[in-house]
């Protein structure tokens, strides 16, 4: 039984981080097991990995739902809930009710995207990370969930194609 | 040294090499510097702050507090009698200035979402310069229908919820739609204006000390940039880019239905919501040239990320929009012209030759004329000063046609005994209130948000790059996005 590691290793580019990442699976790292970390939106496909899980676009059309639902709420049950008769004119009517349904509706999609993203990142989370301020000015930083045992193989391995360092990760508080 | 030197210049082509050295020059996707450098520029713009920075936002805050303070506090002490609103007309500069500024606030969206969704690359170092003109300008927008209200202290009457008598507002009003616009686009708008920040204030806490590091800290979430904070902001951001357009489009035709659906002469126009909408980019657009000649010529280092293809790029954008708007413009005018109305054709002659004909005049030079005669010209789009100039007269004829849309119109209706002339009163003093709050609001913004957002550059930067074809060195853009 071999003890758990965090390793860190720091590219200065996305092309070594991309062989990098195909090098730890060569040594038989799993990708669940590596997670990149950049100060840019790379996508997953130019690092050769699987696209990111993400339940924003589930979020976002579940509030657009709850939006619609709201907006007719107020445009359809409240006049007939509460009816004023104006002028002998209908208590509902369609084209005045459409702006009230779209803007709610953008309104629930908008938000509940914006919601998605902070309950899917864990956002806010103060917490000590794993982190390195290199990360924002460019570096790409790659986190390695490893056995002791792999160490100082990984270490060498990434050294080989690029990586500026390779150490033990530490949480700080960011 | 000397001869390897000589050797490269022997073997360069001089032409070539200077064309590649002029793009370079010319575009900043070209002329990359390495990341750090650049955080480094946008951090030290942000917190190298001169004495005659404090000196104009002390002069701004004294504004604020007497325009704003002073005059609000006696109007609502004294009742709305000492605003110039009187019969035939309930609508003065207050609902002007509502429109002026939700006109300013569509800027920020059409920069930054309107030319992501058609990847325009030139609206990268600016987008959030724009955005935070939409937060700052629905913020004065707000602040104007407060205003408006007189009994400000009764405004969650508009809230849609029923009175002690049952009643609820009414939805099939367009000012019951307002309220509902107006404020889904001041939450999209300042969600979408935070959510590309995200990575800039994790920048900006790695950079920072004392307290500005515990602010960056909180506002940055514990971002770290992973793959999957990228993933989720990056999705998020791509459905906003496309979501918040109607949004934007929306509010200023229901903006514009106030007046439409008012069976009104000169109101009562099916083609007011277009209309309206170009308007508001005519301003938006003009206002956003003007902010950023001021940041590029007062901020540290923003002469590298706003460069003269940035004004060139916006020149070009404030031209087609004017020729749009003349458009509209005439189209309203002319078909209100031929149908002959008597009411109509006495409000269409009160406007051109009334009191405030000048204010008409000067919105067509200004809007039309200025803008097609300058801005066809290439130098005269690149030149800080003169693209100022011609921002400040579009915005002001702007304003112009807002208060003969508003007021001016009001004064001759259906009932010749109440032809009245509005006289404004403690609407001016206000309007500058709400003028020198959002300078003031701009101004400390930039000294705590990075104004250019780094990533978007850098990403660009990436992105680009020249490629020979033949003899000639062209710009080519690969899409990272996808």
């Amino acid at each position: 039984m071999t003890d758990k590691k965090m390793l860190l290793a720091i590219f200065p580019d996305v092309n070594p981080a991309a062989v990098g990442i195909k090098t730890l699976r060569e040594l038989g790292i799993q990708d669940d097991h590596v997670d990149v970390i950049s100060g840019l939106p790379i996508t997953e496909a130019m690092m050769g990995r699987k696209k990111h899980p993400s339940h924003v676009p589930t979020i976002a059309f579940g509030g657009a739902v709850v939006g619609f639902v709201l907006g007719g709420l107020l445009a359809f049950w409240t006049p007939i809930s509460y009816p004023i008769n104006v002028g002998g004119q209908p208590i509902i009517s369609g084209p005045p009710s459409v702006v009230v349904l779209f803007e709610l509706t953008m309104l629930g999609m908008l938000l509940s995207t914006f919601v998605g993203v902070f309950l899917d990142s864990k956002f806010p989370n103060y917490e000590p990370k794993e982190y390195v301020t290199e990360v924002s000015d460019g570096k790409i930083a790659l986190l390695i969930d490893c056995l002791g045992d792999d160490e100082d193989k990984i270490i060498s391995a990434l050294t080989n194609v690029g990586a500026e360092s390779v150490r033990q990760a530490e949480a700080h508080q960011l | 040294m000397a001869v390897l030197a000589d050797s490269t210049k022997s073997f360069a082509h001089p032409i070539e090499h200077d064309h590649e050295a002029h793009l370079r020059e010319e575009h900043l996707m070209l002329d990359p510097r390495p990341r750090g450098e650049m955080n480094a520029m946008v951090m030290e713009a942000m917190t190298t702050t001169s004495w005659k920075f404090w000196a104009v936002a002390a002069f701004l805050a004294v504004v604020v507090v007497i325009c704003l303070g002073y005059y609000w506090g006696y109007m609502i002490t004294s009742g709305l009698g000492v605003a110039g609103i009187n019969r035939p007309i309930y609508w003065g500069i207050f609902l002007v200035n509502t429109v002026f500024w939700i006109g300013i606030s569509h800027a920020g969206t059409f920069v930054s979402a309107l030319l992501k969704v058609f990847k325009a690359e030139f609206r990268r170092p600016f987008t959030r310069a724009a955005e935070l003109m939409t937060t700052f300008g629905l913020v004065q927008a707000g602040l104007s229908i407060f205003m408006h209200m007189g009994r400000v202290w009764l405004s969650y009457w508009l809230m849609p919820y029923p009175n002690e008598r049952g009643l609820w507002p009414n939805f099939h009003s367009p000012l019951a739609w307002d309220f509902l616009a107006i404020n889904t686009y001041l939450l999209s708008s300042t969600m979408y204006l935070f959510m590309p920040l995200i990575p800039d204030l994790a920048m900006a806490r790695d950079r920072s000390t004392g307290w500005r590091k515990s602010l960056y800290r909180v506002l940055a979430l514990g971002f770290r940039g992973t793959e999957g904070e990228w993933a989720h902001l990056r999705f998020a951001m791509n459905l906003f880019a496309f979501a918040i357009l109607p949004v934007m489009f929306s509010v200023h035709t229901i903006v514009s239905w106030d007046f439409a659906a008012a069976m009104r002469p000169g109101w009562s126009s099916t083609i007011f919501g277009p209309y309206f909408v170009i308007g508001a980019l005519q301003s938006g657009i003009s206002a956003v040239a003007m902010v950023l000649i001021v940041v590029r010529a007062t901020m540290k280092n923003m002469k590298y990320f706003i460069r003269p293809e940035h004004l060139d790029a916006l020149g070009k954008l404030m031209l087609i929009i004017s020729m749009a708007w003349a458009y509209f413009f005439f189209n309203d005018y002319l078909v209100q012209w031929y149908n002959g109305d008597k009411w109509t054709d006495l409000l269409l002659h009160f406007h051109e030759e009334g009191p405030v004909g000048w204010m008409w005049l000067a919105m067509l030079f200004f809007n039309i004329a200025v803008p097609w005669a300058t801005l066809w010209n290439k130098s005269i789009r690149r030149n800080p000063t003169a693209l100022f100039a011609i921002g400040f007269f579009v915005n002001v004829a702007m304003w112009f046609e807002r208060y003969i849309i508003v007021p001016t119109s009001l004064s001759i209706n259906r009932f010749p005994f109440t032809y009245q002339f509005y006289k404004p009163g403690v609407e001016i003093p206000l309007s500058f209130g709400t003028l020198a709050l959002f300078i003031l609001l701009y101004m400390l913004a930039s000294r705590i948000i990075p104004l250019v957002p780094v990533w978007e550059v850098q990403e660009g930067q990436m992105a680009h790059s020249l490629k020979k074809f033949g003899n000639e060195s062209i710009i080519t853009i690969s899409d990272l996005e996808e």
